[in-house]
């Protein structure tokens, strides 16, 4: 292994101190001269139409700068099916729709405000099964939305998921044991300590500056400037400004509609307009992860091969359309390629109903396919008489094998993280007790290289260097708290031969930093780190040439250590980083230091069949779990935790055990206490009291292992971490559940109800 | 938030003519966990919040042949108490699984009683160890069993110009244990799917024990291989959180064990009886079957708890944690 001076190094986050003291701006705190605050009304129905709105008493209240609704506003639609406008006209279709807003001098006056527009509705039934909301008669949720063959009203949304691979027919009448199941997974939350928020602030010529936390500025500002056209503003300007983010995992991925409904306040207004989420709006009216109803088989040879797999899901889409809809497009990656499985076909429906819509959520898709997937192969397993664990070695994916989906597999540490997890659980030992006490495994696949979802998987990154040896980086990548700033300054750092804390990374604003396609795909640390890589290579080329002149050197005997441009030929030849840049500077005819380089990644998009590499690397992992089932009160206790991951290298291992940390706890929620409880499309635990995220008390010792396989492509080695950890949780904890007690539960999360009835059906 | 004024009355006898003088306008605050979290969410619209932080007297713990607790005992200076964690054990386990540390630190156990969740974790508690509440208003005082005070729903006895005074617990007979389970959906910040607390007082604190490794076994393993001796239950209250719209008192299942011999069979009988006789609901929170069958079981298990806490002492003396 090369020695690195700062890659490998366990560095606390450079904004930690900022955080852990309560120095950070983060949007809440931010306040910009004459701002007025938003406040937005909701609908109290499911399913209605609007009679009609009387806004006048609202608007007389002193304090009230402007009220909108659906009617004075100009036909912005947003969401990539531009099913959803920020106020709703003529019709709501969920809890969480948007019927009018208020711009006030503050914010209780604007919350008074909303109390005194009249609405009237007349109700119309609402649906809130996506298998009911697909049948004939069903209510439309958009009347005016066609589609199928004969393009007919329907509630079913034209994306034909569809992935076929093999013969899955033929291959299910030559399988010696074939498992079908039924899954269910539900709706949860990210839950970031952040609420929603954002300013709008309109300059004298109509061009506009959002200040946001979103994860993906230069999309969002595509975004704004679609609704600026929409509004009659063509040819203007949109600049994005990120505060400190205070978590993503997704639900940042896409506009929502109090983005745009801030715009056209701080536009009717003329002033900045400031809306900030409460925690029940943060829980009712963001977009939760999608739920999903899953058929499965898959099918196997008497000596546990793998033979095929086949699944059908309906997803539940809610009432508009964001990333949910293309989950399952992510789903196809462990439908086709965790565990080696020669024949697959998976097809999808997502269905409007009257329910809330979801998001991007960490894994987009991968936990809900892996935890049918994992689960079942536990269910096949047993059916054939073999141990999980061998059979999980005999189709576990390796090096060099080309996948159903046409991924090329390139580095893949699988059999290693399965292997160290069945060493740390005493596999052999602990398994089939049957006495209150099981363990359970399973492993995951996601892209480690990015991940080509748009026509560019690129981000751009510019280094300067200043007088003083200071080196500024300015990235397209965001920081949304899981420490790509860091990472970032790790590799710029090793590549110049500097000090991390040389590095000043700047990532918040769009009319400086380069472009980027978004921190998703778990591919800030790969691409943006590739980028950043990239870029110091070059400043590094200029440095030397700048420092060959001054100490009368070839450019190709010069390195940087420790801050110091020296001869490898003669030591003694040497000179201080910021004295270089000084001379280059103050010399006549001088030069500045500075290099920028945009790296795109050679991943594919997915063809018209989604086939094709989308990734140039791919991240394997198995987690391992010891659990004791109550068997009087159905409880499940974690005892233990093993979450090993091929991580490529670690850059920084406690910044990625952080990433382990917080997927596995996420996933354990996910498991075993999280859901939205949606009772006819109402969010009824709109609150951290009712909705149950672990707390420090809950989350089990987890011990994270570091398989290092050290990819071609990644920098330094490294792949993405960012997801992979919350992905096989749950089908972990099932299987552990099954093999302490015999009970195997289905859907999420596993509440001790439901192991207490499934205990008492199995007597 | 809605805007109130603040005051902070230095007397008891202050307090309750200010409560005497804004009446409805006014409401009275001890930790706040409670009101200002109503406040905000709109359900409390006071003009007025008098405070009883300023009044002495009402944060103290006493022991003189009685336990006297002041309303604004902390949950976490009840956790901290060793002579409750010693004598009244129930209660140092309620106020031990309260919310979280910080919330501990504040709310009070008068706050707890008087909010009248169906919830309140120091309520089944304060039933099971027969405590008694003072209520004083102006002109009046009177000291009524807890089992009275509840009558809803966030719903008491307490009237107009009244403030909960004081909490008092009789001296527990000898050999008496108690203990209460929260059963709950994480290990902090949540409130109970159902809370059980048990009080069983015996005939002795000592046994005889076929068997040498009955210092380590589970209790139902002690109460079979007893040597020749019977263990009887003198004195016994089961009550119950989250099972009724007030905290109850399972009177029919007491009833069934007092005088008896115990043994792991009557137990369970007990326990059967006491899930029969409550009427738990279904709520977002737990489904009234759940909740009906962990009645069963954690009644049991809870008297199983004080059967140990008599038999080995040393377990309720130590603290749970160490740091």
């Amino acid at each position: 292994m090369q020695d690195f001076i700062n890659i490998g190094k366990r560095i606390p986050k450079m904004d930690a101190e900022e955080k852990v003291t309560g120095k950070a701006i983060y949007i809440h705190d931010l306040k910009v001269p004459g701002m007025l605050y938003g406040k937005i009304l909701y609908s109290p129905h499911p399913h209605a139409k609007i009679l009609r709105i009387d806004t006048s008493e609202a608007e007389r209240l002193p304090g009230v700068r402007a009220v909108l609704t659906g009617y004075n506003t100009p036909p912005i639609k947003f969401g990539f099916y531009k099913d959803n406008p920020p106020l709703k006209a003529n019709k709501v279709r969920s809890y969480r729709d948007e019927v009018a807003a208020v711009a006030a001098i503050d914010p209780d006056i604007a919350e008074d405000a909303l109390n005194l527009i009249r609405v009237e509705y007349e109700i119309l039934p609402a649906i809130f099964d996506p298998e009911e909301a697909m049948k004939e008669g069903a209510p439309l949720i958009h009347e005016e939305h066609l589609g199928g063959k004969e393009k007919k009203p329907t509630n079913v949304l034209n994306l034909p998921w569809r992935l076929i691979a093999g013969d899955v027919d033929e291959a299910r009448k030559n399988s010696d044991y074939v498992a079908e199941d039924r899954f269910k997974v539900t709706w949860v939350a990210h839950c970031c300590l952040g609420t929603s928020g954002c300013v709008a602030q309109f300059d004298l010529k109509n061009n506009l500056t959002m200040y946001s936390n979103t994860q993906i500025p230069s999309l969002a500002q595509k975004d704004y400037l679609d609704a600026l056209s929409a509004m009659g503003l063509q040819g203007k300007k949109a600049r994005v400004i990120k505060a400190m983010i205070g978590g993503g995992f997704g639900s940042k991925l896409d506009t929502y509609a109090y983005e745009y409904i801030a715009i056209l306040l701080a536009h009717k207004t003329r002033k900045p307009v400031k809306i900030i989420f409460s925690r029940e709006e943060e829980f009712f009216a963001t977009s939760p992860r999608q739920p999903a109803i899953i058929h499965i088989a898959q099918g196997c040879t008497k000596d546990g091969k793998l033979t095929f797999r086949d699944i059908r899901m309906t997803l539940d889409n809610g009432a508009y359309t964001s990333w949910g809809a293309t989950t399952p497009s992510v789903m196809m990656m462990p439908i086709s390629s965790l565990y080696k499985v020669p024949n697959v076909r998976y097809v999808a429906k997502c269905v409007y109903t009257n329910n809330t819509w979801s998001q991007a959520m960490r894994g987009y898709g991968n936990p809900q396919a892996t935890f049918a997937i994992d689960s079942q192969i536990d269910i096949l397993a047993e059916m054939a008489g073999i141990d999980p664990l061998d059979f999980r070695m005999r189709n576990a994916n390796t090096p060099g094998e080309v996948t159903p989906q046409n991924f090329r597999i390139n580095t893949c540490g699988l059999r290693e993280c399965i292997d160290v997890v069945a060493q740390k659980l005493d596999w052999r030992q602990n398994r089939g007790r049957r006495d209150g006490r099981g363990i359970g495994m399973a492993s995951m696949i996601h892209v480690g290289g990015g991940a080509r979802v748009y026509k560019s998987d690129g981000c751009g990154t510019i280094i300067k260097i200043d007088d003083f040896g200071t080196v500024n980086v300015i990235t397209g990548a965001t920081d949304m708290g899981q420490g790509a700033d860091t990472v970032i300054a790790q590799i710029v750092a090793e590549e110049l031969g500097v000090r991390v804390e040389d590095v000043v990374v700047t990532h918040t604003d769009t009319d400086i930093c380069p472009w980027d396609v978004g921190a998703h795909a778990s591919r800030t640390t790969f691409v943006a780190g590739n980028s950043a890589r990239g870029a110091a290579k070059k400043v590094k080329e200029q440095l030397l040439e700048v420092a060959a002149k001054s100490l009368g050197e070839n450019p190709e005997n010069l390195d940087i250590r420790d801050r110091t441009i020296f001869s490898k030929n003669d030591p003694e030849k040497k000179s201080p980083l910021g004295k270089i840049l000084r001379a280059a500077h103050y010399a006549a005819g001088g030069k500045m230091v500075m290099a920028e380089h945009f790296y795109d990644p050679p991943n594919e998009n997915l063809d018209k069949e989604f086939k094709g590499n989308l990734s140039v690397t791919y991240a394997y992992g198995t987690h391992g779990v010891e659990v004791e089932v109550d068997k009087e009160t159905g409880q499940v206790k974690i005892l233990k935790y093993i979450a090993a991951h091929d991580v490529g290298r670690a850059i920084n291992p406690m910044l990625l055990e952080g990433q382990v940390y917080g997927g596995a706890t996420m996933g354990i929620g996910y498991a075993l206490t999280e859901r939205l409880i949606l009772q006819d499309g109402k969010v009824m635990n709109p609150n951290f009291l009712d909705y149950k995220m672990l707390t420090a008390k809950d989350v089990p010792n987890i011990e994270p292992i570091v398989v290092e396989t050290d990819d071609q492509f990644g920098p330094f080695g490294a792949k993405g971490i960012g997801e992979p950890g919350l992905v096989p949780t749950a089908p972990a904890i099932a299987n552990a559940i099954y093999d302490a007690v015999g009970v195997r539960i289905k859907d999420l999360p596993i509440t001790p109800e439901k192991v207490l009835a499934a205990l008492k059906e199995k007597k | 938030m809605k805007k109130f004024d603040y005051l902070k009355p230095h007397t008891l006898d202050e307090a309750l003519s200010l409560l005497n003088q804004y009446g409805n306008r006014a409401q009275l605050i001890a930790g706040g966990t409670d009101v200002i979290v109503m406040i905000k969410q709109k359900k409390l619209f006071p003009d007025v919040l008098i405070s009883l932080q300023g009044i002495p007297g009402l944060g103290q713990i006493d022991y003189n042949g009685m336990l006297r607790i002041g309303p604004m005992v902390t949950h976490r200076a009840i956790e901290k108490s060793e002579l409750i964690r010693k004598e009244f054990s129930a209660l140092t386990d309620s106020a031990d699984v309260l919310g979280s540390v910080q919330i501990r630190n504040v709310a009070t156990i008068g706050g707890n009683i008087v909010t009248a969740a169906p919830s309140a974790d120091t309520a089944a508690p304060l039933l099971a160890l027969g405590a008694q509440v003072k209520l004083k208003s102006m002109q009046t005082e009177r000291t009524i069993p807890i089992e009275q005070f509840f009558t809803g729903p966030g719903e008491t006895v307490l009237e107009k110009g009244q403030i909960l005074t004081e909490i008092l617990i009789p001296k527990p007979l000898p050999n008496t244990g108690s203990a209460y389970w929260k059963l709950q959906r994480r290990g902090a910040l949540d409130l109970p799917i159902l809370g059980v607390a048990v009080l069983l007082s015996l005939d002795k604190a000592t046994v005889t024990c076929s068997d040498l490794l009955c210092t380590a076994s589970p209790i139902s393993t002690v109460l079979h291989s007893l040597e020749g001796d019977e263990v009887f239950c003198k004195e016994v209250r089961i009550a119950l959180g989250v099972a009724a719209p007030t905290p109850m008192r399972a009177t029919k299942a007491e009833n069934l064990l007092r005088g008896k011999k115990i043994s792991d069979e009557l137990l369970k009988e007990v326990a059967e009886t006491a899930a029969k006789e409550a009427q738990p609901r279904d709520s977002l929170r737990g489904e009234a079957w759940y909740r009906r069958d962990m009645i069963e079981v954690l009644v049991k298990r809870m008297a199983m708890r004080c059967i140990e806490r008599i038999l080995r002492p040393e377990e309720t003396i130590f603290p749970v944690r160490l740091w």
